[in-house]
């Protein structure tokens, strides 16, 4: 009996030696002699540019080669990775919630005095120290998007409509549309995350961006500041088609691609999918006229990605060579036109005339950040703007914001 | 003695490691982070003892999640077992192409579950509304996955689709342990079919029918995958399970060790009613 035991016990020891060789073996670095960079991005959608950026950059750069990762659902990927302490040497994401946790948890290394920010524009670098509250730089902003409306030109024409300056305007042209018996906007509410656009857009304009700053001092309520913001999100809602809530983000890309409606509140990241839908649609694209005074009203204009390198990666010198030749003019220009997207660096311009019409607005500073980049992610804004817009009930959705809010903030 | 005994460590011995390494230690991982207020990443956290199981009683989303969770497990175990059943008995009488049926009904128990998921969402969004429209019927016209109030049928719908398969094969192994001879004495005594199923088929297949309870319900207890392929939870929280709560929160909100206690109650939850289930209809059972 004795023996038996000896060796059921030698067995489970085995057991544990080989698992944990098998788990200290997989850190592999350079096995051509090169140095072996990794870089994770979280955009399925710049997947191809990336992979032709770093083709270039490893063919310069013998002595280094970097390879891209791309995983489906990449933030959650990040999170899991840094859990078990496999920080990739470079990431790329949204400056959003989760940058924002994730810098303030040490994992990025600072940047504040990298010859990187140097032809960054400083408005975009002061946004992240506002995401992260932190006077530390650890990101280099890179591509920004931008909020708004989308119309179709052609059927624009067609009505002889004007592009509305004013939120007045917006609402008398949707209701226009609506009394020719078009649809004036493809409401793509089945995603949650689409009915926070208008938010986004209502919320930093009507209400400013300082309003999160206090609401994290507990200085201010949703309650006292955002009535108007849900009264004009709901009064948007008498302008959708017959099924609001039953159409997700695909069907609306394919929907307006083949002119079903006239306007389409969404982002600038959607323009390449619906040429993919349909190439000969003619788009233009307005800042959403939250209010009545034209000259007030600001782009909704966000970091879509930023860089930040590992704090404690070997190669630090090497992702900086990496990052600075990502934003050499050239390269940055070529990301931007490909992705449809607005450059962080200075005297880059993007020409593409869907966006012509937002243009002015960046290149003159007239933006303002999305105001969800400052929700925390645990109050599922999302969710709860999407319950709002089916029940209506303003009073309790913003008792919902606040609760959730305080409800969060007591659990970190 | 020895030799004899070895055989038997060499099979059980690995298996109990691997169940430890992979199950047992995780999820001791899991009640030990549940005392902090870890976030999933980061580098320190704090202990913070019953802090985040008071505040689970005082969320009212973990409440809504229940309460979805519970009406959706509910309606779900009753409406497979009856279906299933009633497959199973049809599948088993003498019927003309009976292989074939058998394998049509089992097929959507092979396809991936989340496969399924996103076919019947273009379905609710794209096709079902259309004919709705077409009949004129306004309750169909728009996709119910859409709607906070109808929301929860279109997941039971998918739901039910799937998993009547496994359980009408699990019935129809049961209905084929019943001797014939049986059959053939109450017809002889004069029973009609009714009084055949009540009084011979269903108190024979009794113990198929605790564990397709069973099954169904824990399956149905942690809906997880159809709520990430037709609505996301959506809309607001309407369809929000616990299983898809604890995820979306652990890990895109970045309330891991708050989401770890609610999967620890969550965990007692599902063990107390499985137990509870097999020792009342266990009672009933009955033996030849």
């Amino acid at each position: 009996m004795r023996t038996s035991l000896t060796k059921a016990l030698g067995i489970m020891l085995l057991c544990g030696i080989t698992a944990v060789l098998l788990s200290s073996c997989t850190s592999g670095k350079s096995a051509n002699g090169k140095v072996q960079i990794e870089f994770f991005q979280n955009k399925p959608e710049a997947k191809g540019t990336f992979d032709e950026l770093i083709k270039t950059f490893n063919a310069e750069h013998a002595d280094i080669q970097v390879t891209q990762v791309n995983p489906p659902d990449a933030e959650t990927v990040l999170k899991t990775r840094v859990v078990k302490n496999d920080v990739p040497d470079i990431m790329a994401m949204g400056a959003t919630d989760t940058y924002s946790i994730l810098a303030q948890s040490d994992i990025f290394a600072d940047l504040t005095d990298s010859p990187l920010l140097k032809t960054i524009d400083p408005n975009y670098i002061q946004m992240l120290k506002d995401v992260t509250g932190m006077d530390k730089v650890t990101g280099v902003p890179y591509a920004t998007n931008a909020n708004g409306i989308m119309y179709n030109k052609t059927l624009f024409k067609e009505m002889g409509l004007d592009v509305p300056k004013t939120w007045d305007e917006l609402i008398a042209t949707a209701q226009k549309i609506k009394d020719a018996g078009k649809i004036p906007f493809y409401f793509t509410y089945k995603d949650d995350w689409q009915t926070n656009l208008p938010f986004n857009a209502l919320g930093p304009n009507l209400v400013g961006i300082d309003f999160y700053l206090e609401r994290r001092e507990n200085k201010v309520t949703f309650k006292e500041k955002y009535r108007e913001v849900a009264e004009k999100q709901l009064e948007l809602m008498n302008y959708g088609h017959g099924d609001n809530f039953g159409k997700a983000y695909s069907d609306g890309n394919r929907a307006f691609a083949n002119g079903e409606a006239f306007m389409y509140i969404q982002g600038t990241w959607a323009i390449s999918e619906i040429r993919k839908a349909n190439p000969n649609v003619d788009i233009g694209f307005f800042p959403f006229p939250t209010g009545n005074d034209p000259s007030q009203i600001k782009l909704v204009n966000g970091i879509d990605s930023l860089f930040t390198i590992a704090a404690d990666t070997p190669h630090k010198e090497q992702a900086e060579q990496f990052l600075a030749f990502l934003v050499e003019p050239e390269h940055i220009g070529k990301y931007i036109k490909e992705q449809t997207l607005f450059s962080a660096v200075e005297g880059v311009k993007q020409d593409d005339p869907a966006v012509q019409e937002l243009t002015p607005y960046i290149e003159q500073g007239k933006v303002i950040d999305f105001a969800d980049h400052y929700i925390p992610a645990a109050v599922q804004l999302n969710s709860i703007v999407q319950s709002f817009l089916q029940n209506k009930n303003i009073d309790n959705y913003l008792n919902t914001l606040d609760k959730e809010w305080d409800k969060v903030a007591n659990r970190r | 003695m020895n030799k004899r005994i070895a055989p038997y460590y060499w099979m059980t011995v690995p298996a109990v490691v691997l169940f430890f390494i992979f199950m047992t230690l995780p999820a001791l991982q899991g009640i030990y982070y549940s005392f902090t207020n870890y976030n999933g990443f980061g580098k320190g956290y704090d202990f913070v003892g019953f802090k985040n199981y008071f505040n689970l009683f005082q969320d009212d989303n973990v409440g809504n999640a229940y309460w979805f969770t519970f009406k959706f497990a509910i309606v779900v175990t009753i409406l497979t077992n009856i279906l299933s059943l009633l497959i199973a008995l049809g599948l088993n009488a003498k019927i003309k192409f009976r292989n074939f049926f058998r394998g049509i009904y089992f097929l959507p128990n092979i396809l991936s579950v989340l496969i399924v998921g996103y076919i019947f969402n273009y379905l609710f969004s794209n096709v079902f509304p259309i004919w709705g429209q077409n009949l004129g019927i306004s309750a169909l016209s728009t996709n119910i996955l859409g709607s906070e109030s109808l929301a929860w049928i279109g997941i039971v719908i998918v739901a039910v689709w799937q998993s009547v398969a496994l359980n009408t094969i699990l019935y129809l192994a049961g209905l084929q342990t019943i001797p014939t001879t049986l059959y053939e004495a109450s017809n002889l005594d004069g029973a009609g079919k009714w009084r055949e199923f009540w009084s011979i088929t269903f108190p024979l297949i009794a113990p198929f029918f605790t564990i397709n309870m069973v099954l169904a319900m824990k399956n149905s207890l942690m809906v997880f995958d159809q709520i990430v392929a037709l609505t996301n939870g959506g809309p607001g929280r309407a369809t929000q399970s616990i299983s898809h709560l604890i995820y979306t929160g652990g890990f895109e909100g970045g309330e891991y060790a708050y989401q770890s206690a609610n999967s620890v109650i969550y965990f007692i939850v599902i063990a107390v009613i499985s137990i509870l289930q097999i020792r009342f209809l266990q009672r009933r059972e009955m033996d030849l």
